[in-house]
Order: structure tokens, then sequence, then C-alpha cells
């Protein structure tokens, strides 16, 4: 609007100066422009902004106001569901293209009301728990309100009870969404599916190639990969506060709690809780309780009452029977309760059995196995049990408690399908946290021997002791596996020595000036290293043999996810003080290895330069000491293996103390050597070192045997 | 009149400009009517009668539904419930029956019969067995035959191995199928298994190990290696992202690249197409350690009810080749070290050879069968695998040696000794007081196998000791005793000689390595060029192989595998040529760790104390022994180490008053 003023400002001076015949031209010009620009205008802020605004304010609003749009009888009806649907064949995944984070983007279409020509509502509009559910896609990362980018839509048409609404109606509204497409990456949530009388286990509702989260999916029904499995909430979840209960023995081995069972399974049932007694507990619904009390908590055995769900957390195993349909929502109430479900009902796959181990948390009978049910469970042992009582309670919690962890866990499997590279793992969805929490996975877990022929990287750090440098070149180039030697120039104010005043040696040697003095360069994963084995030694660190050397990097191939170095140290919990304490004396055990001079993977550098956990990485740089512990704390606590510490000890000069001298100066040091593991043990939060008391020495080292045939002989000198 | 005119069209455009700044956005609004305003995401309306609204399941509605008829519907076909018998199976355990192969039979056919036929599951009576084994790898038209204890399919197996062979010929009935690559489309999760494609000349035994040298990629290996359709791989330069695998890509076929003839690529990732005729790709790549990216593949991947496949390969939409390519080549170094290792793991385990296929298959069928006593996902995922896990031994992980870092554990600190006294054994007085002086002794087991009765009173000890009698056969001593409560046994003969501090010190050791032998005397093996047989050699020389179980602590797991997982063959040698049972165990351990036992020092005795069944120079029959062992295993999974560990302060200078392990240090 504005601009079209300032247009009107100038264009009356302007006119004058043309001549008449391109005047009307210009003026029709003109005028069409301005007609133009006030009809945006007026289209930008009139009727269609405030029917936007309306539809999409974060004001609260009513569900009865939403939109009413009616179905004429006649409008197109999708497909029945097509059977043969893969992600690779009904799903566009082209959609999906845009999401740079590897997660896919949801879009839920706004909510209507749908009504047939005669005005007569297709179904409820919406149920609480749709609501609740679209609410937490909402509020989720997948969320987008832009359909354009949107690789998965969800519409607001409430389709969880297929008891609720019209099939052929509901279809016919699927079918009028803007970006149907015949279902293409539509989902569609549905928890009770089919009807009276043969309850199909599916939802009814023709959709094409939309994808369906289902409540009761049976294998004929289900399409692997394609559709996800998902839990039947109960309500309970909600209304009633049960309090976990740890694993152990419980008043009742067996447990059924259903009401509406089939006459012949209910028979089953009691003839197996004649044959066990009072180990088996078969309820029912109460035939004679007062009409106030709410039935749906109740249980009854004979004249017993019983609470539910709580007496489901006195029962070791619980029955889950196939009913009208095969998913029960009393799966949810069981595993709630600890209780390990006994689900017998064929061919049914029970909720993200996509992700889910369910071997882990329940036993799955076959329905014509029923009488043997008991002496099945009794062969569990009783450790086993715990475990899946533990792992029941687990999948509630993280699954099935919420409308939301049931919404979410969806949303993850699809995503998991779309960028498998990103996807979680079979441990993130199954193992329960205290698992999760106390479990080292090795990164180097594969037993594996590399060639001898491989050889290592020696990386000396260096400041400006080119001598002593200059004579630990010419030493380590003696070890016949050195395959390449790394010299880390660490001062910034002086250039290494020339080229021509280098030691002549047989492998490649190459010096990387670093840009800032720092401890770190010496772990930093260079380029230049090529071999897995890196040897980290010092500058000043001559006094090691070429047969240590070289037995130390066959110590480190046998063990090539651990750090194996020479001198050793040890971490000890000062009971005074309570806390930790640096050890260099002569103990008879070690927990860590000096990195003056130690072999290790070159992975780790990796791990210390990008994925040391906390500061712990600029604090060392900044105290300029500890980078040793650091790295001992690291490998410990990546792989949960003790240091290798090789051959007897020697007179090291004090090779963690460069540059200090005296008494005095060598307790500081210990004090602060202390405060590195005190720090670091509260950074990682635990103590991952591992204290072991054994070195590695050569198989005939100080044996009984001819020097001379022994393959390292010179080990252990002085 | 120029500049007027030039005026006038400037303004038309600044017009049309903020014509199209203002027209445009409402139009494409306009466009998606439902869609939102522009500006901060909206979300989904809070409603203000949320409260209100209904839940989907009515109070009562669950328990009203009708009941219904005991099975739901089955559109003819099968799955585990409804098809497969599981009584025959627990009665007698898990036999299965192969039909002898009808005329003519492939090589293929043959190699399958052998491996059944050696397994301990194989029975020749058919009415026994709980799985009949129908082999399917004729030319068609002569499996159209029914076989004649066919009985509808019903726990039958029918293998095909190539998948054309006998398709649509053959009334499955009840049957599972196990095909080499299956269709997704046709294959029944939970009731087929699917197998691997093998080559033609895959072996039966043993087999070849994966090629992998090092954990991490070396850092001049290419990214990515294509799957040609001549066959053979194409190393694909990482710049050439801009030109997907699509086949148009000609200018990419540097002569240098192309590796026709090569079978096995070097390079992190191999992208293999979809077609069923790629998966002997697959398996190429698996054994190559190239982590395989299969796009859209229409097959399902072999064993996948078991396998965890996305920790070893990367299953990718063909539709979406530059996502994956930025995916792979973003991918973090963590992921693909562990991707890289875990397909050397699959490789060697359940892939490397034609038994192993086959162990395999039978294996996930038995493991339906054992519900929940089937392996955890665990024990199929990690090594060793489930062929050396045995599920008979213990469902929880925590019970076997090779998982106790995964679980958070770590072995108990107790062990029990188990002596055995052979036939010329006496009383092993003086070694029950070195071992019953141990801190972390529980029990002592005397294994009495002596003609002579044991005698009737035994030295007092500070821990139970108990005496069983009766068995006469070497490998009893290897027998999972029930009487045996630690998880760490310390193996004995009568005639060892330890003292308390060697004890105390091996056992500490082994609670670091609770899944390898740590022992005190040493065997090597060696390839005797001169004889082309394998042979082993008790000189001390500066490496070994094996440890003797004359003294030898290791976890009680191993007595199970000994005594249920060792093949028929296997069994026979171990009961003919009782020496040959300490190379049998030592064997049995290293291709379940992949790794060499370690060596503790054996104190001051060890010269005198080479026990007798040590030969100082071994006869011919002691030769013969690893050479059969070794061909029963296939392969020779024996490692040798140069390294013993030793006390921290072994023979230091330092006053014998500071060290642990004092028995140790006299010389």
């Amino acid at each position: 609007m504005c601009a079209s003023v300032k247009y009107n400002i100038r264009g009356p001076a302007l006119i004058p100066r043309m001549k008449i015949k391109h005047r009307i031209y210009y003026i029709t010009l003109f005028s069409v422009v301005l007609l133009g620009l006030i009809a945006t205008g007026v289209f930008q802020f009139w009727p269609h902004s405030i029917e936007s605004s309306n539809d999409w304010s974060v004001e609260k609003r009513s569900v009865r106001d939403v939109p009413v749009v009616r179905l004429p009888a006649d409008s197109p009806i999708p497909e029945r569901g097509d059977l043969s649907c893969r992600m690779h064949t009904c799903f566009d995944v082209y959609r999906c293209g845009f999401n740079p984070k590897n997660k896919i983007k949801v879009f839920i279409y706004s909510l209507k009301k749908y009504v047939d020509d005669s005005g007569v509502p297709v179904s409820n509009t919406i149920s609480r728990e749709y609501n609740e559910l679209l609410t937490a896609i909402s509020d989720s990362d997948y969320y987008t309100d832009d359909i354009t980018r949107a690789c998965l839509f969800v519409p607001s048409i409430d389709v969880l009870n297929q008891n609720t609404l019209r099939i052929k109606e509901t279809a016919q509204a699927l079918a009028q969404l803007s970006r149907w497409d015949r279902g293409t990456n539509h989902l569609l949530f549905n928890m009770l599916p089919g009807g009276p009388p043969d309850y199909n286990t599916a939802l009814d509702v023709p959709r094409d190639r939309a994808l369906l989260a289902g409540g009761g999916f049976s294998t004929w029904t289900y399409r692997q990969g394609y559709d996800v499995s998902i839990p039947v909430y109960s309500p309970l979840s909600a209304e009633v506060d049960l309090p976990e209960k740890g694993p152990g023995p419980r008043r009742y081995f067996l447990l059924s709690s259903q009401m509406a069972l089939h006459p012949e399974y209910r028979e089953e049932l009691g003839a197996l809780q004649a044959k066990h007694g009072e180990s088996v507990l078969v309820l029912d619904k109460c035939t004679n309780l007062s009409e106030d009390v709410l039935s749906v908590r109740k249980r009854c055995h004979e004249h017993q009452v019983f609470d539910y769900p709580q007496v489901l957390q006195e029962a070791t195993f619980c029955v889950v029977l196939r009913g009208a349909r095969l998913g029960q929502a009393v799966l949810s109430d069981v595993l709630r309760a600890g209780c390990v479900p006994v689900v017998i009902a064929d061919s049914y796959i029970l909720p993200f059995s996509e992700v889910l181990d369910w071997k882990r948390a329940s036993v799955v009978v076959p329905e014509e196995k029923m009488a043997d049910v008991y002496s099945i469970l009794q062969s569990i042992p009783q450790r086993q049990i715990e475990e899946m009582q533990r792992q029941a309670r687990w999948f509630w919690e993280a699954y099935f408690q919420s409308i939301k962890a049931i919404a979410l866990a969806t949303l993850q499997i699809i995503n998991d399908r779309i960028y498998p590279y990103a996807a979680i793992s079979y441990e993130e969805w199954n193992d329960p946290p205290t698992v999760k929490w106390g479990s080292v996975s090795n990164p180097l877990f594969l037993p594996l021997i590399p060639p001898q022929s491989q050889g290592f990287t020696a990386i000396v750090l260096t400041y400006d002791r080119v001598e002593s440098l200059f004579r630990v070149i010419t030493e380590v180039s003696k070890v016949p596996s050195l395959s390449k030697l790394l010299v880390v120039w660490n001062n910034q104010n002086k250039s290494p020595p020339e080229e021509s005043l280098w030691p002549k040696i047989r492998v490649p040697l190459k010096v990387v000036r670093t840009a800032e003095n720092k401890l770190s360069n010496r772990f930093f994963p260079y380029d230049e290293i090529e071999t897995e084995a890196v040897l980290a030694i010092d500058d000043d660190i001559i006094m090691l043999t070429s047969d240590e050397l070289q037995f130390g990097y066959e110590v480190w191939r046998e063990f090539p996810d651990r750090l194996v170095g020479y001198p050793g140290r040890l971490h000890l919990w000062d009971h005074e003080m309570s806390k930790w304490k640096y050890e260099s004396e002569w103990t008879n055990e070690v927990s860590m290895v000096l990195t003056g001079a130690a072999f290790y993977h070159k992975y780790f550098n990796y791990l210390y330069t990008y994925k040391m956990p906390g500061d712990i990485k600029n604090w060392v740089d900044a105290h300029m000491n500890c980078e040793d512990i650091a790295m001992n704390f690291l490998v410990a606590n990546v792989t949960g293996k003790a240091v290798i510490k090789v051959t007897p000890r020697k007179k090291f000069k004090c090779p963690e103390c460069t540059a200090i001298d005296g008494l005095s100066l060598d307790q500081t040091h210990m004090v602060e050597r202390s405060e590195c593991i005190n720090k670091f043990a509260s950074v990682f939060g635990t103590m991952p070192l591992k204290v072991v008391e054994h070195r590695a020495d050569p198989v005939l080292y100080k044996d009984d045997f001819p020097e001379k045939l022994k393959s390292f002989p010179n080990i252990g000198s002085l | 009149m120029q500049s007027c005119r030039r005026k006038s069209l400037w303004l038309a455009l600044l017009a049309s400009w903020l014509l199209g700044l203002l027209g445009i956005l409402p139009l494409l609004r306009l466009a998606v009517p439902t869609g939102p305003r522009a500006g901060a995401p909206q979300g989904w309306p809070r409603w203000l009668d949320a409260e209100l609204l209904q839940s989907f399941l009515q109070p009562g509605e669950l328990p009203e539904d009708a009941p219904q008829l005991r099975r739901a519907p089955r559109g003819g076909s099968c799955d585990w419930g409804a098809c497969f018998d599981t009584s025959k199976c627990r009665s007698g355990g898990f036999k299965v029956f192969v039909y002898p192969a009808a005329e003519p039979t492939s090589e293929m056919q043959h190699k399958i019969l052998a491996s059944i036929e050696g397994s301990r599951y194989h029975t020749v009576s058919p009415t026994e067995a709980c799985l009949h084994l129908l082999t399917l790898d004729a030319p068609a038209g002569a499996c159209s035959l029914v076989p004649p204890k066919w009985n509808g399919g019903k726990n039958h197996l029918v293998l095909r191995l190539h998948p054309a062979s006998c398709s649509g010929t053959f009334q499955l009935g009840w049957a599972m199928v196990a095909e080499a690559s299956p269709t997704v489309d046709t294959f029944r999760p939970g009731f087929d298994v699917a197998l691997p494609l093998l080559p033609e000349a895959h072996p039966v035994r043993g087999g070849a190990p994966g090629q992998l040298r090092q954990h991490s990629p070396h850092p001049g290996a290419a990214l990515l290696a294509l799957a040609e359709e001549r066959g053979g791989w194409r190393v694909a330069a990482t710049d050439s992202s801009a030109c997907p695998w699509d086949g148009h890509c000609e200018q990419d076929h540097g002569p240098e690249q192309t590796h026709p003839g090569a079978a096995l690529p070097n390079a992190t990732f191999c992208l293999i197409p979809g077609r069923r005729a790629d998966a002997l790709r697959f398996l190429q790549a698996l054994q190559a350690g190239c982590i395989p990216v299969l796009l859209s593949p229409r097959w399902e991947l072999p064993f996948s009810e078991v396998i965890d496949w996305t920790k070893a390969a990367i299953v990718a939409d063909k539709r979406l080749p530059l996502q994956v390519l930025a995916a792979l080549q973003e991918m973090p170094p963590t992921r693909v070290l562990a991707l890289r290792q875990q397909t050397q793991f699959l490789w060697d385990t359940y892939f490397s050879s034609v038994e192993k296929v086959i162990r395999t298959a039978l294996e996930i069928i038995q493991d339906r069968i054992l519900g929940a006593s089937a392996h955890p996902s665990l024990l199929w995922n990690s090594p060793p695998g489930a062929l050396l896990a045995l599920p008979t031994f213990s469902t929880s992980p925590l019970d076997f040696p090779f998982y106790y870092l995964q679980q958070g554990s770590r072995p108990a600190g107790r062990f029990s000794a188990l002596i055995w006294v052979g036939a010329t054994g006496q009383p092993p007085l003086k070694l029950i007081q070195a071992v019953a002086g141990s801190q972390h002794c529980a029990q002592i087991l005397v294994l009495w196998s002596n003609d002579k009765p044991p005698p009737p009173s035994w030295p007092e000890t500070a821990v139970p000791l108990l005496v069983i009698e009766g068995h006469r056969k070497v490998s009893a001593r290897f027998f999972p005793h029930s009487a045996i409560s630690t998880d760490a046994i310390l193996s004995l003969d009568a005639h060892s000689s330890l003292s308390t501090s060697e004890v105390d010190f091996a056992f500490v050791v082994w609670q670091s390595f609770p899944e390898r032998m740590v022992g005190f005397l040493t065997w090597s093996h060696f390839w005797d060029e001169a004889q082309g047989r394998w042979g082993y050699t008790a000189e001390r020389v500066n490496e070994f192989s094996m440890v003797l179980t004359s003294a030898a602590f290791y976890h009680r797991y191993y007595h199970t595998l000994f005594t249920h997982s060792l093949p028929k063959a296997l069994r026979r040698l171990a009961e003919a040529a009782p020496h040959c049972v300490d190379v049998l165990m030592n064997f049995l351990v290293a291709a379940a760790t992949k790794l060499p036992p370690i060596k503790v020092p054996s104190g001051r005795r060890h010269e005198d104390a080479s026990p007798p069944r040590v030969p100082g120079d071994l006869g011919p029959a002691a030769r013969d022994c690893i050479d059969r062992v070794a061909a029963g295993f296939g392969h020779m999974p024996l490692v040798s180490s140069r390294l013993r560990l030793d006390p921290v302060l072994f023979k230091d200078p330092v006053s014998v008053l500071r060290k642990k392990y004092r028995g140790l240090e006299k010389p």
C-alpha cells in the first residue's frame, strides 16, 4: 500500500511532459499496475489473511468450530491397501531429500469436520488420544508447517478406532486431502482395526499406498518394512499410578486378567488353574459389583475381588491372549506391572517388532501349545525371568506409556528406514539405561592381530632439544618395524634445523610444524600417519633399546586395542583425603603407562582430538601437563581394558617431568598429577582406569636359556 | 522524450516488482489453502476443549468385543506357529534327517549333505527326526518327485541354494524354504530362512578367512567401489560424486581404476545394486571387509532373522544417490570402524564355508524351537557368534566368557581346581595343599580315573574337596560336571607341580583375559614344509600357540563347548587318542577367541616338571594328532604369541619384600 502512495505522488509530475499519443498508453499501463497493486494489497490483508490466521492461531479454539467439509456421495474412493508395497516401491523418497539433518519432516493437515451429502458426520471429529498424538508430532523435531518441504503427511482424520467411523466416507475424506496422491507418504494411525464379525487385522478403510501404523497386525496383513506395528494404548497408563516394582518372587506364577475371552480359552486356562492350583490365577469380570464401582478397574475370581491393574504386579507371568482382535491393550498394562507377557496370539506382529527384541521381554506361545504353557514357562531360569521383568518395564516406559512415546517411536522407525546410515542401533532401542550406562563397546572389538609388515609410525614431540632429539631419532630408526618417523615441532619461535643436519635414516622422516605450543599436538591424527600403530615417544627417551621397542610393537600387535607402554604408573584411593592419588613408586600394580614411550592405535588420536569428554583437552593444553593421563583415561573408558606395561622397570630420568629436578619440585609434580586424576575422574563421571598386576615380557625373559637363541635378548639392561 | 519514456519504464518495472513482491506470496498461499502463514511455525492447535474430547477407546468397549473364532483366517499361507510341529523336537532334541540325494546330484548338494552328516544334529532315522531336509538343487523336472515321508511338508525344510532351481514345479505345502537370496515379495519372515547366494566353489569346511588386515581403513584406500555389471569392481574416485552409479558414467572408466579380474576391492564402501544376481557381490564385499552399501535390494539379506545387518551394511535407497554418497563421505570414523569389523566377524562366523551356512540355518530353526531359551541377539551379533555360544549352556550373556565388557561386569574372584588322576597317577597331596593355599580357590574336584580305588582320607583343606569317580576316558576331564560352581577352572594333572604364588598370579591374570586359556607350559605349532603337514613342538622357543591343560586356567564354558559342540569326527579322535585332548582344547578355544593363549611364568620347577605327556620329541602319533585336528576344523585356528605375562616387579632389582609374588622370584 505504501508503495502505491509513493507512486501517486510522483506520477502527476511526469504526465504533462509526455506527448498525447503516448499519454494514453502510459495511463493505461499505470492504471493496470495500480489496479493490480490495489488488488493484491487487498488480497493480502483482507479476508484470506483473516482466514489463515484464524486457522493457525496459537489462540485456543474449540474443536467444535472447525470448518465443515461436505463430501459428495460420488467423490472418489482410494484403492484398497496395496499388499506388495515396500519403502522402495510405494514411498516417494524424493520428498525427503530436503532434510539435511537426516530427519524426516512431517506435516499435519488441519482439522476438518467431514459430513456426507445429508450432513451426517463421517466420524467423531477427533479423539483425545489422536489429539495428543498430533500434538506430540507437532511439538517434535519432525514437525514442519511447510507442506512443500514435508516428507511425511499425517491426516487429522482420526482412524484410531475403526468402530467409530464410516469406512467408505472416511476413505473419501482421505482421498480429497490436498497432497493425497494415492496415499503416497501418508501415515495413518490405527489401534483398533477391523469390526464384527470377521475382525480384519488391519484397518478396513481403503487407503491405497498410505503407510499404516497399526495396532493389531497379523503376518498376513503386515507389510514388513513398510507398515509399523504399534501398541494398543491403554488409557489406564495415564489414569492409574503404578510405581515400579522390582523383579523378584511374586505371589502368582501365571495370571490371566482379560475379561472377554473365548470360552474355549477360558476352559483351557481353567484347566491350568485346576492342575497347578494356587500359582495360577484366572480372573474374569465381576458380576456382583454395585453400580458405582468402576468395573474396568476390578477383576474377580469366584467371589474374590482384585484391583486392576495392581494385581498384575503380583504375578511373574501374565497371559496376553488374542481377543476378537490380535492387539490387546492389556499388553501395555502387563508390561507396566513388570509382569512378563505370555503372548498367545498366533501370527500377531508384536508392537515395534521391527526394532524391539521381544525375546528379551516376553514369551510367545503358539495357541496350540496353550496346555503346555506352564511347563514352558517353568523351564526359564529365574535369572532370565528377572531380566525379562526389567526389560518389560523398560519397554513400557520407553515405548508404551504415553501416546507421545508411541508416536515418536513410530516416526523414528520410519526415519531410520529413510536414513539408514543414521539409524538408531539395536542397543539404543533395546538396552535399558542401566545396561547402556555400564556396558562398554570396544571400538576395536574384532580379534585381529595386524600383520607385522605394517610396522609403526613413531611420533616424536619436540620443542628445542635438538641434540637429544637426534639421538632419539637415531635410536628409534634402528627398530626393524619402524615404517615412518614424524617429528612434531612444537616451537613456533624457532625453525627446525635444516634438512641436511638431520640424521640419515632408512625410513621417511617428516617434520610437522604446529601453530601453537600445545601438548595435544602429540595426539593429533596427522594425515602423515599411515600405519595403525603409533609410537609416541619423547625427545629425551634414549634409554630404550631397539629390542625393547621392537618387542613393544609385537606386544601391541597382540593387544591393538590397548595402550602398550614402558614406564607404568598407578592411581590409588587416598582414604584419608577421600580422593585419588598418583603413584610412581615401585608397586606391584599398574593402571597407566606414560605416553613418553607408548604404542597405541591411531584411532585413539582421533578420539583424543575430537571426542575427549568435557573440557579435558583444553584443560591439559592450558596446564601443559597430564596429556598422558588423559589418554590413559580415554582409552580405558572406551575399551574397558587395562594398559599393558612392557619389560622391566628401567631407570627413566623421570620422563614425565621434563626439565624438573630436585625433590621438592618432584613433589609438586606429584600433587599436580594427582589433581589431574581427580579432575578427569569427575569429568568422566567414573574411574575408568583398570588396575592389573602383570606386565609383558618376552617368552624366554630371564629364563635359563642361551641368550643368543632368544628373540629379544637385549631387554631389561640398565 | 527518451528519458521520459525510460523513466516511465523504470516506474513500470518498479511497480511490477512491487506487484510481484506483494502478489506472489499470497498467490502461492492461495495454491496451498491449508498452509500456514509465513513466520513462526504454528503447529497443531491447543484446543480449548481438549479435556472434553472423548477417548478413542470407550470405557468397557474392549471387554465387550465379541470373542472370535479360535483361529484367524489364514490365506493358505504358513507361519511358524501354524505349520511347524515342535512336539517331536522337544522329546528327542533337535535331530535332522536328510533325504538321500536323488540323481543327479550337484557338487553343492554333495557338500551340503556331507556337512550335515558330519554334524551332531544328523540322524539316519526319519521317524525320530524333528526336521526333514530336502535339497532342491537338481535341474528342473527331477525335483517334482515328492519324497516318501513328505507328510504335507510338515517339519520340512526345502533347501534351494540357487534361486532358479525348481521354482514353481513343487508344491511346498507346509514346508519351510531356505533359499539363496529370496525375493522380499515371497519371503515369509519368521518361517522361511534367507540363505546367502554362494559361489559354486565355496569350500565345505574352514573356508578363507576375512581379508581385513587392519581395523581402520588405510588412508590411501578408496572410499567407494562399484560392482560392475560385467563382474568385477570399479573403484570410484570420490570426486565423481556428480556422476551417480547408474551406468552412464563412461568418462569415469579410467584404465587405472578398473579391475575387471579383481574379485575383491580395496575400498571402504562397496556399492551393490539391488538386483538378485548381485547377491554374490554382497558376500565378496563382506569377505573383503568392504562395507556393503546395498541400493534398494529386492532380496532378503541372508539370515536376516537373527543377524542385525545395520551393524555391518548399509541398505540405502537408490533413488537418493547424492544423499547416500554424502552420508558415506561424512560418516564418522567410529561408525566406519565398527561396520568394517562387523563385516569380518559375520563373514568368518556364518558365511565362509558351506558348513557354517548350513549350521547357521539349522541353528535359526533350533532357536525358533527353543523359544525363550534361544540365543539372545547379542550372542548372534558379537564375537564369537551363535555357532560357538551355545544357548543350551545359558541364555544369559553373563555366563559366557565373551561378554563381560558389553555387560559391564567382570569375572568372579574364585576358581575351582579340577585335578585329573589318570591310570598311573598317585593322590596329588602336595598339589592339593598348594592349590588350597590360594586365597582364590573355591573348591577342589578330584576326577579319579584310576583302577585303584581312591584313598579313604584326603588332606584337610580350607576349601571343600570332592572326589568324582569312575571316568575312564581322557575326554571326560573336560566334561561340564555339575559340581563345578565357579566360572574359572584350574585344570590340573596329578603330577603337575605348582606353587601357591603361581596359582594366585595366574588366576589374577585370567581375570583380565577370561575368554583365553592361561597356562604355564606351552607348545607351538608349525607348518612342516618337508612333510606338507602341521606339526607341533614342546621345545621351548620364542613363541607358543598352545598351553598344556595339565596346568591351565580357563572358563568353565569351554567344557560345555568341548563336550557338546565338537563334530562327530573330532569327538571320536579325542576318545581314540588321549594325548590329543590338549591340542583339541586349544583348537577349540582359539577357534572361539581367534587369539593366542596366555603364558605366565612357571616358577622354579618347570624343568623337571615336564609331565610325561609332553614328549620331548613328539612321536609320529602326536604329530598326526594336530594334523587330524586341523583337518577336522578345516583350518588352523591357532595363533602364536611372543610374550609372557609376568608380575609387574618380576625379577626387578628391588627388595623381595616389596614383591607380591615372591614365590616366583627364586631362580
